[in-house]
């Protein structure tokens, strides 16, 4: 009998060990008076975890009582909808992620105008659905891509001025080429098959959305198609820049990682890439002269894609929603913040802002650019990169065919048809 | 009572003493089994047959987490599947990575194992060296391999060197693609096998191999005869193992490839769900081709099982 109970004890007590093992992560307690709020973060080489940890310390310095569990993701649409799937939905969270899914379910706390204070709500803003505001608006903006050269490159080649029409800008490859230089760094390799995209979505987003910034918006309605020919025509230039030989194909295989050191190592005189670029390039200077120009449309026009991000949003079940609020906009208003967000990842900022001091020329060119182009109008949407603008997946669904594209294994025409087909298949019926 | 009623009752009481300690003894055997067994089945119940069920279920829905509310929609899911390109690409794919991880670790293996089967400090340094690569994690083995070749790594920084003007572009060439990530599968479960057919090779007993050697059989034929049909359940285990494994890739082809280079070069079944689940959201559909994944699998482990058993001999 005894011998029985031993063994009966000893088998309940291994079961609550497995069970209370397969518990997930518990979260850590605080101190008895401060609120535990979760903030969705994501590390980028720009956007390391000091970056992230100083940032939260100042915006908890502001706000007390509040003791933040940082969450190390992704910053986009489809990570957050499996955290929120898998009951780990983050309190706060940003980063641009499309919000109109979570707002569809209730799953937002609302913003009032009190509430935001002083910051300007900007007419179309993406976070206000319904004449109600579930999304801080952002400070910053940034434009996919802008093209960074190599000046040294051109001047070897015998170009002294960067291009403002697309017949310039063969003309620039062509030399390059014939200077033996590889005109057109590209990625795509590993993991990072979105670095594939930087040439053909400049390329979209000023021939498509420059002739019609509601193109994406139309695509969406089912008034025009990824066949019709002003897309067809974007995706043809993508292949004829492959099949001239002015990419460095090597790049297909490489991570993005190493498709920025093949360009920090001059193995092509030319890397579209997002304004981030900047920051890298300050924080860890070239060893040759860097300049910068958006990608030239066929009428001459240098055209900006620029994306104004939502800011940070507020779980609608957090713990205390009005703390998680205020917590949310010191971090987004605090100017440390502000200042270290613009050096460490180069977000681009109208003259309504005042730059921090010490920042580096890189950055410094890049924002000019994007301040003329505001002035002159010449910024379009950075349609293929904001989220809600195509149905979730699709950019990454495409990212094969573009390779494919690139490589010669698929037409302009087929393509096209293809990204309509993924389109039909992924889009959300309403 | 009555000398015969005592002796009755005592044989009778000795007896049935008997029967109730026996019985006794079986129930408190049952109990300890059930105390061991229930509280495995249970975790095995909740988070494994529980899923499979839910997964069943949610793939005959149009469930998509982007949107409110599912659909009942029969078997349309299926349906789509055998009329989706995409589906069908995927698991030719799958199905060509599962027949080379299974036959070429086998093989080599056994090879390698036979060649280790002796004593001696450098063979034991060997087997560990042969078993280091499945203790990485499959993420860090891919990663490290993927920096060698892709096309400016180190494997063809090395060709170049000996002379290659044009090495293969072993992660960007879509020809080749699936055979380099195959490759690597293999060079990381080879371990395995060999571990498994050291074990066997080391249960055969010794007297059987010198008996055929005292009869004038040579190595071929003792390894033919007597090494080969005895090595049976180590040649199930292994076959079983790495076919499952084969069918069940994502690792690899998610860090080396991503499914690229080029649409569907690389795509497995496992990459496929998780992308139609995960990236698009579309939970319904991929549930449906989970489902059709576990029912390929089930089916083929089991047929094979059924064939390699039917070898295995007792001593």
């Amino acid at each position: 009998m005894r011998r029985r109970m031993s063994i009966a004890a000893a088998a309940i007590a291994m079961s609550v060990v497995a069970l209370t093992a397969c518990t997930a992560g518990n979260a850590p307690t605080g101190s008895g008076e401060d609120v535990e709020l979760s903030f969705l973060t994501f590390e980028t080489p720009n956007l390391t975890a000091e970056y992230w940890d100083e940032a939260i310390a100042n915006a908890s310095a502001e706000v007390p009582g509040v003791k933040i569990n940082k969450i190390v993701g992704e910053n986009n649409l489809e990570y957050l909808q499996q955290l929120w799937s898998s009951g780990q939905a983050p309190d706060i969270f940003g980063g641009g992620i499309a919000i109109e899914s979570f707002v569809a379910k209730g799953q937002l706390a609302e913003w009032s105008e009190d509430e935001i204070g002083d910051i300007v709500v900007p007419d179309g803003y993406a976070g206000m659905i319904d004449g109600k505001l579930y999304a801080t608006p952002s400070t910053g903006s940034q434009a996919i891509p802008l093209v960074y050269y190599n000046k040294d490159a051109f001047e070897q080649a015998g170009i002294t001025e960067p291009p403002s029409s697309w017949d310039e800008f063969l003309e620039v490859c062509e030399q390059l080429k014939a200077a033996g230089i590889t005109p057109i760094e590209i990625g795509g390799g590993g993991e990072d098959t979105w670095a594939a995209e930087m040439v053909p979505a400049a390329i979209i987003e000023t021939d498509v959305s420059g002739q019609d910034p509601e193109w994406f918006a139309k695509r969406q309605a089912g008034e025009v198609s990824f066949s019709d020919p002003e897309f067809v025509a974007a995706a043809q230039k993508v292949a004829d820049l492959a099949k001239q030989g002015y990419f460095d194909m090597d790049g297909l295989s490489r991570t993005y990682a190493d498709t920025e050191q093949a360009f920090r190592d001059q193995k092509a005189a030319m890397y579209p890439m997002g304004n981030w670029f900047a920051a890298s390039a300050d924080t860890t200077p070239l060893d040759f002269e860097l300049g910068v120009f958006a990608m030239p449309s066929e009428d001459g026009r240098n055209l900006m894609p620029v994306v104004t991000g939502l800011g940070l949003s507020v779980n609608a079940e957090a713990a205390d929603v009005d703390l998680a609020k205020q917590w949310a906009l010191a971090f987004q208003t605090n100017q440390e913040n502000f200042d270290k967000s613009i050096k460490a990842d180069g977000g681009l900022v109208s003259d309504d802002f005042e730059l921090p001091s010490g920042l580096g020329e890189a950055y410094l060119a890049t924002n000019d650019l994007y301040r003329t182009a505001v002035k002159e109008d010449n910024t379009v949407p950075a349609s293929w990169y904001i989220q809600g603008m195509t149905p979730p997946g699709f950019v990454s669904a495409l990212d094969p065919a573009l390779v494919d594209l690139i490589n010669g294994r698929m037409t302009a025409e087929a393509f096209a048809e293809f990204a309509d087909q993924k389109w039909e298949e992924l889009k959300l019926e309403q | 009572m009555t000398a015969t009623e005592l002796r009755t009752t005592g044989v009778a009481g000795t007896a049935g003493r008997r029967a109730t300690r026996t019985r006794t003894m079986r129930r408190g055997r049952v109990l300890q089994f059930g105390i061991f067994v229930v509280p495995g089945m249970a975790i095995y119940v909740a988070l494994v047959l529980v899923p499979m069920v839910m997964a069943i279920v949610t793939s005959t829905t149009d469930s998509n987490q982007f949107r409110l509310g599912a659909d009942f929609v029969g078997i349309d899911n299926y349906l789509r599947l055998v009329q989706d390109p995409a589906f069908l690409r995927a698991l030719g794919n799958t199905v060509l990575i599962a027949a080379v991880v299974t036959i070429v670790p086998n093989v080599l293996g056994l090879a390698i194992a036979l060649l280790l089967d002796r004593k001696g400090w450098i063979f034991n340094v060997l087997r560990s060296a042969f078993f280091i690569p499945i203790v990485l994690s499959a993420v860090v083995v891919s990663v490290i391999w993927g920096l060698i070749l892709r096309d400016d790594g180190l494997l063809n920084q090395t060709l170049r060197w000996f002379g290659v003007a044009d090495p293969p572009g072993w992660v960007s060439d879509p020809n080749i693609a699936l055979f380099t990530v195959s490759s690597v599968i293999c060079w990381q479960v080879l371990g395995v096998c060999v571990v498994i057919y050291l074990a066997g090779l080391q249960g055969i007993p010794r007297e059987l191999l010198e008996a055929a050697e005292i009869d004038g059989a040579g190595p071929a034929t003792r390894f033919r005869t007597v090494t080969f049909p005895l090595l049976a359940p180590a040649v199930t285990i292994n076959v079983i193992l790495t076919l499952i494994g084969g069918f069940k890739v994502y690792d690899q082809v998610k860090v080396i490839t991503n499914g690229g280079p080029g649409v569907g070069t690389t795509n497995t079944l496992a990459f496929d769900v998780v992308r139609v689940s995960v990236d698009s959201g579309q939970v319904g559909y991929g549930s449906a081709m989970a489902t059709v994944m576990l029912v390929i699998i089930a089916f083929v482990s089991i047929v094979v099982m059924r064939l390699l058993q039917r070898r295995e001999v007792s001593l």
